[in-house]
């Protein structure tokens, strides 16, 4: 079932949103084209929230080091994290985003734990 | 800046020998980048340690709390391992420029037709007063192994001294005292630890946020030596005070692991590092050096910082991309980053070289310092606590692109 999480005015473009009413928390993403993507807020390798990354071509790269997760699915790119995280599948109806959210278990980094 | 000039060796052939002496950050991603450019073969890492390579900082904050396992710290992916042969263990005592390779303790030698040092840097130590008290010593915070002696043992109760100033110091100190340690007393060397490096206004807002966390400093005077005693520690100063511990910690420096090659061909810096161009190159053909072991063109100009771990990480690119004729990633903004308590400090820039400190916004009591280097009135460089967006953007706004480095 889906999930609003927020709406398309709270998102500023380039950048992610992160949602904490989730858990473990996910992040929101509008790119410069407009389109909305949602993956866990946490890099696989350490705690960090992807929220606060640099969105370019489609990817995140990870505010502390220099791994990018592709947003349409988790998938990373180089070191210093090798998982790639969960991609959640987002929608926008009526100026709201909705997400749908992974089943998959969640990849979240070393010590860091579902609250 | 890079400093300009040729490209300065011819690079290997694809069925040579590259041999990399090191097994930390700077030796794992010369390999892991020689195979990416397509290197095929053989590599091998000989390494000092009896563990395969994995990642340092984390001996200070979560290792260290016990939050994160060895095994959370391997370098290597175990879903895709690096082909290469690793010998750890190795305890390499000379290097030959002709023919080429390594000398070992137990009296092999590792041919080569390339050889990478990235043997890393040990920890400074201080003089100890009474130095064949084996039963004693301070703790260091280099290896896993001081780490794994530190992490065993329980702080409840005890006194904790640490000697240093730097992040290393500073996150020690902060996870002894999230362990429990009954007082923590941190000997900087400065009034506010970093200030000369990051500013008084980074210096402050450190020693305000560790005091809050019931940290002490001692008087800004340097350490200058240590008395261990199965009863415990002094440290003295150099202003006649004294820190007396049940548990020292010296956290004040690193010097680069090149003993081993002094008296050898390459040429070293005062304080032991291998001096090299801004390509990794020696002089001595076939003979590289990466990450805190060598000292780049650049580092000893003062222009780019050393001891960092992003600049391990470039350097192992640049020469990783030389050795195999790929074009080499150009050598980013410095960058650093340290955790403490709550806390997450990032600085990115040429901080050394500014003349200007500006708090753009925040405070440290509110977790959200930003701040801003300039010199002559430019921006060279940012700090923030918990301002990863604005580090993150900062960093990527002055990334250098490969092609900006073809056409300058």
């Amino acid at each position: 079932m889906s999930l609003r999480v927020c709406s398309i005015d709270d998102l500023t473009p380039g950048e992610g949103l992160r949602i904490d009413a989730v858990s473990p928390p996910i992040a929101v993403f509008l790119t410069e084209d407009g389109e909305v993507y949602c993956l866990d807020d946490t890099c696989s390798h350490q705690d960090a929230s992807l929220a606060s990354g640099w969105v370019e071509d489609c990817r995140v790269e990870c505010p502390l080091h220099e791994s990018t997760f592709h947003l349409a699915t988790g998938q990373v790119d180089q070191p210093p994290a090798k998982r790639s995280v969960r991609a959640h599948q987002a929608q926008v109806l009526d100026g709201e985003v909705y997400v749908e959210l992974s089943t998959a278990e969640p990849v979240l980094p070393p010590g860091v734990r579902v609250p | 800046m890079m400093t300009s000039g040729s490209a300065p060796q011819l690079s290997l052939d694809p069925d040579d020998r590259l041999l990399i002496i090191g097994a930390g950050l700077a030796g794992y991603h010369t390999a892991r980048g020689a195979r990416l450019n397509g290197h095929q073969g053989q590599i091998t890492i000989l390494g000092a340690e009896h563990r395969l390579a994995y990642d340092r900082p984390a001996l200070s904050k979560a290792y260290l709390t016990g939050a994160v396992s060895e095994d959370d710290l391997a370098l290597d992916d175990p879903d895709q391992p690096l082909d290469a042969q690793w010998v750890p263990g190795a305890d390499v005592i000379a290097l030959s420029a002709v023919p080429l390779g390594v000398h070992t303790l137990t009296g092999e030698f590792w041919a080569a037709d390339a050889v990478v040092i990235a043997t890393g840097a040990g920890a400074r130590t201080l003089p100890q007063t009474n130095p064949d008290d084996e039963v004693a010593r301070p703790y260091l915070l280099r290896s896993m192994d001081d780490a794994a002696a530190l992490r065993a043992t329980c702080l409840q109760g005890l006194g904790v001294a640490v000697v240093g100033g730097g992040f290393l110091a500073l996150e020690a100190a902060a996870t002894c005292t999230q362990r429990g340690a009954e007082s923590v007393t941190v000997i900087a060397g400065e009034q506010h630890p970093g200030a000369t490096r990051l500013g008084t206004p980074v210096g402050r807002a450190l020693r305000s946020v560790h005091e809050a966390h019931g940290v002490r400093f001692a008087s800004a005077a340097r350490a200058v030596s240590v008395t261990s005693t199965t009863a415990g520690h002094t440290v003295h100063l150099a202003d006649g005070s004294a820190v007396a511990a049940d548990v020292a910690i010296l956290a004040c420096g690193a010097v680069p692991a090149t003993g081993w090659l002094q008296g050898g061909p390459l040429h070293l810096s005062p304080a032991g590092a291998v001096l090299c161009d801004d390509f990794g190159a020696t002089g001595i053909a076939g003979v590289w050096a990466a990450g805190d072991c060598a000292e780049w063109a650049s580092q000893s100009k003062g222009l780019r910082p050393v001891g960092h771990w992003q600049e391990a990480l470039e350097q192992a690119a640049v020469v990783a991309a030389h050795l195999t004729g790929a074009e080499p990633q150009p050598m980013q903004e410095p960058y650093f980053w340290s955790d403490q308590y709550d806390l997450r400090l990032q600085g990115a820039g040429r901080i050394a070289a500014a003349d200007e400190v500006r708090v753009l916004e925040g405070s440290a009591e509110t977790g959200d310092l930003l701040i801003s280097y300039l010199r002559g009135g430019t921006e060279v460089g940012i700090l923030g606590f918990n301002r990863l967006r604005e580090v993150k953007r900062w960093r990527k706004q002055h990334q250098i692109r490969k092609a900006q480095t073809v056409a300058a």
